[in-house]
């Protein structure tokens, strides 16, 4: 069978050059402005169509530990209203000029999003501007906004996996900031006020920790320009209050935290590499043979494919500024919860003690390599890649050495992470729902260990 | 490598032709075995998707196997005469690339994105799948546990999912989209592989089929590898479509469900109404207009009056889906306030919506909304995926590229009198269904959240 499906493959030895602009590289520009606001410009005129994506560090991490849902509640407002319009003719301006707009928070940073016809350019900068230097944060807009963060919040209680995540959040992170929902609690959210959010904005939006790409049909010249405009009248200076490294907890656990249903969603997660992490590479191709490899991945086979033990699950290696971690997610029906977690646990085992093979290895560094162009397909999502580049402080030339950076990992490399990350016994385990086969050989578990 | 003779002899009967309409611009031709194929050039980026389409979906099952069509979709990567269960994804993840399928109650679709330049590659291992799929049991019963588990996912631990197939079955309740594309428990778990096989050969078939490429390609290349990869495989005779019965009327004006998992109550009012295939002069187009005038996001009409007028909602917003072989469903989807009972809520909209049929919207709203939608037909070209929807879509209920590309002009047409007769069918349409998804109000919010989790086994580990 092997064999056959090689025939299929040598077509590809027959192959038409078919890519008629051919598989050039990425062109970035840096831009700077006269104010010296800097930006990176990937400049196409073959649309008439111009994304811009942005990011101030510091995030829902700098949400003081009474004032949870903050951050989120500010980037909500950062549309309702701004210099001479309130929330509603805002939204009329956008909804006029056919330009998208939308800001969030993460973890580490505040993001904004444009992307607009070339034709209503003028107009969109402009708006973008009178948000960021005259943001109105009016008591009707405020009001609007908090009940839909907090409908939000209510929705997300019936979520599975919202409860999985911040159950093993506050198990892994504790009184960490990271520790924090991004919406807040209902008591939280009731004592936010118009002032919070003011001070949120003036505090954590300013030029020291701003980065930006535009991507489309505009000029350098013209960028500029634009840049000043839109960015210069920004406090110089943030006034981010530091966060501290995660300290991880010792020992693992398994937690439960009881749902009526008849599934078990299972959250597992160990220590992994921060992003500037020397093993990052090593990393993903571990990470992509265990459980990030979609259908190909050894967790998806053993659980989904020779098992039928759940619809999908996935392992993801979480990179933030302050600590790192493998997450792995399934959902299964409650009495396969047992069989389901043992060939987990049995896969990891497995991967930990025997590490990878040279042809599993040589498949992720196929598709890692590969798999960066196809997600650069449109002019916001190469703004959006772009900015995490410059997030992560890699470099306007890093897309020309990645790939080298991947193939250049060798099987000791892989070997090593396994063994510096890819540990079960550090497996925390959060289920949400009612495994009762599970919990009852649980306690014969512990004994035994 | 590839000869005039051939080329000639499977493009016989085909016709090709190069729209010259207002969205994607692209080059259509159907091969002599009937398979049509879409090519849309979009040159951001060096990368292709492909989309096949094929022509059924769960209203094309036969009474007790629901969920049939969903199956055999699952089972087309479980391996052919050339290529082992599994190993198509980890062909196409060996090029970087990823690969899905979904299946609908019209159509059955399959995708995969790489680079540009191993667009033959992917056409021959779909050319592989339409042909030579092997069904064999040790691969289809796993697989049926894939489905059973998705299903659960899906319905029995999500009470919205359960909330949506109440609704759907309460609207539909004579007609194939009252039943879950995924099918029910029961006829999901006595489906065979046999089944499958048969649903396979009655419905897989290049004339029963849309190939829609989009990416870094020239379309007259990509017209001669189809002839020649796609070409060869022999037309097949197929079952025609299930005739959609007459929409009837709902079995009840309300669904409600009460629910231990739910916070926060939703409230959904649906409307009959027709699709592009039923319509009778523009009226499909006419809703899509009138869909843009009460959502829009926050310039809608329906958030003005209810969420910053009445402050009595705190979301509203609506949905329509026009590319449908039978009738089509107008959705108005609502997040009451907090502190707002959901009764008064539901009141609320009917109030607005009757108020609205009364006095018309203006032209002004009307203008402004067709404007929205033209633009947003400028912004699906910065899309790879977005051709392969659109012209899947349309071509999988009985709709043609011709109509995709005139979209633009047919709202264009739309005028302020077939938007306002359009408000008030809907509005006083006396099939329309509410549904309600509700907390249990023994359990508070307070009381939820401050559920914590209950019990901490240290491992006992290092």
């Amino acid at each position: 069978m092997k064999h056959a499906a090689s025939k299929i493959i040598q077509c590809v030895c027959f192959i038409i050059f078919l890519g008629t602009s051919g598989a050039q590289a990425t062109t970035i520009q840096e831009v700077t402005s006269p104010k010296g606001v800097r930006a990176w410009l990937v400049e196409d005129d073959k649309l008439p169509i111009l994304s811009m994506s942005f990011a101030f560090r510091g995030g829902v991490e700098q949400d003081p530990a009474s004032k949870q849902g903050l951050a989120d509640l500010t980037m909500a407002l950062m549309t309702e209203g701004a210099g001479p319009y309130d929330a509603a003719a805002f939204q009329q301006q956008l909804a006029n000029h056919s330009i998208e707009m939308r800001f969030a928070a993460s973890r580490d940073v505040l993001t904004g999003q444009i992307k607009m016809l070339r034709a209503e350019s003028d107009p969109g900068f402009d708006l973008l501007r009178e948000v960021l230097i005259q943001p109105r944060f009016d008591a009707k807009a405020f009001d609007d906004k908090k009940d839909q963060q907090l409908t939000e919040l209510k929705m997300q209680f019936a979520n599975p996996g919202w409860q999985a995540r911040y159950g093993l959040f506050r198990f892994i992170f504790r009184d960490h900031p990271y520790g924090q929902r991004h919406l807040g609690s209902i008591k939280s959210l009731a004592s936010l006020t118009r002032e919070d959010v003011r001070k949120f904005a003036a505090d954590h939006l300013a030029q020291d920790n701003l980065v930006i790409v535009i991507a489309g049909n505009i000029s350098a010249q013209e960028l500029r320009g634009k840049l000043d405009h839109v960015f210069g009248g920004l406090p110089q200076h943030n006034k981010n209050t530091p966060v501290a490294e995660v300290h991880w907890p010792v020992q693992g656990a398994k937690i439960l935290i009881p749902r009526d249903g008849t599934q078990t969603q299972f959250l597992f997660s160990m220590p992994g590499p921060k992003r500037n992490d020397h093993d990052w590479y090593a990393a993903e191709i571990a990470n992509y043979i265990l459980g990030g490899g979609g259908f190909s991945s050894r967790l998806m086979q053993d659980v989904r494919d020779k098992k039928g033990l759940t619809y999908g699950i996935d392992l993801s290696l979480n990179p933030m500024q302050h600590a790192g971690l493998i997450v792995g997610e399934a959902s299964v029906d409650n009495p396969k919860a047992l069989q389901a977690w043992d060939t987990i646990e049995e896969t990891m085992r497995h991967f930990y003690n025997d590490g990878a093979s040279a042809k599993e290895i040589t498949a992720a560094k196929d598709f890692l390599t590969g798999a960066l162009p196809l997600s650069m397909t449109s002019t916001d999502r190469i703004a959006s890649v772009l900015l995490s580049i410059q997030l992560e402080d890699l470099g306007v030339d890093y897309l020309e050495h990645r790939n080298q950076l991947i193939r250049d990992v060798t099987e000791e490399d892989v070997d090593r992470v396994i063994h510096r990350w890819f540990d079960p016994d550090y497996m925390t385990l959060v289920m949400v729902g009612q495994p009762e086969s599970l919990m009852s050989n649980q306690t014969q578990a512990l004994v035994r260990d | 490598m590839l000869k005039k003779i051939s080329l000639s002899f499977f493009l016989a009967l085909a016709w090709a032709t190069t729209c010259d309409a207002a969205v994607f611009y692209p080059t259509s031709f159907t091969l002599g075995n009937g398979l049509q194929v879409v090519v849309v050039p979009n040159h951001l980026a060096p990368a292709v998707n492909q989309m096949v389409w094929y022509k059924v979906g769960s209203v094309d099952e036969e009474p007790g196997k629901t969920g049939l069509a969903h199956y055999l979709e699952h089972l087309m990567f479980r391996g052919t005469s050339n290529i082992g269960p599994g190993d198509f994804s980890k062909i196409i993840a060996a090029q970087g690339g990823r690969d899905n399928a979904f299946t609908s109650y019209n159509y059955t679709a399959f995708f995969e994105t790489v680079a540009a330049d191993r667009l033959p590659m992917i056409m021959h291992m779909e050319a592989d799948r339409m042909r030579n799929l092997q069904i064999k049991p040790e691969t289809a019963t796993p697989e049926l546990s894939v489905v059973l588990d998705e299903r659960q996912e899906r319905t029995g631990n999500n009470p919205e999912g359960r909330f949506q197939e109440k609704v759907q079955r309460a609207l539909w309740p004579h007609n194939a989209f009252g039943r879950p594309v995924i099918g029910w428990k029961s006829e999901i778990e006595n489906l065979s592989a046999n089944d499958a096989i048969r649903f396979y050969q009655k419905h897989y078939a290049p004339n029963n089929a849309i190939v829609v490429i989009s990416g870094d390609v020239d379309p007259d290349q990509v017209m001669r590898l189809a002839a020649s990869i796609y070409g060869s495989v022999p037309r097949r005779d197929v079952s025609p479509r299930h005739v959609l019965s007459a929409t009837p009327e709902p079995s009840t004006h309300r669904v409600t469900i009460v629910d231990a998992g739910v916070e926060q109550p939703q409230i959904e009012m649906h409307v009959i109404v027709p699709s592009y295939r039923t319509q009778k002069k523009n009226e499909a187009y006419a809703l899509e207009v009138l869909s843009e005038v009460l959502d829009g996001g926050e310039v809608g009409l329906l958030y003005r009056r209810l969420v910053s007028e009445q402050g009595i909602a705190s979301g509203v917003g609506t949905s329509y889906d026009p590319d449908d072989r039978g009738d089509a469903d107008f959705t108005i989807a609502i997040t009451p306030h907090s502190k707002k009972d959901h009764q008064k809520v539901a009141e609320a909209l009917q109030d607005v919506l009757q108020n609205l049929a009364t006095q018309g919207v203006t032209e002004e709203l009307v203008a402004e909304a067709k404007q929205r939608l033209q633009r947003q037909a400028i912004f699906a070209r910065d899309s790879l995926m977005m051709p392969g929807y659109a012209f899947g879509m349309a071509l999988t209920t009985e709709h043609t590229v011709a109509d995709v590309e005139a979209w633009p002009d047919r709202i264009k047409e739309v005028e302020v009198g077939d938007v306002n007769a359009a408000l008030k069918n809907l509005v006083s349409d006396p099939h329309n269904l509410v549904g309600f998804l509700l907390p249990d109000l023994h359990a508070s919010a307070a009381a939820r959240e401050a559920a914590q989790p209950v019990m901490h086994h240290d491992m006992g580990i290092r």
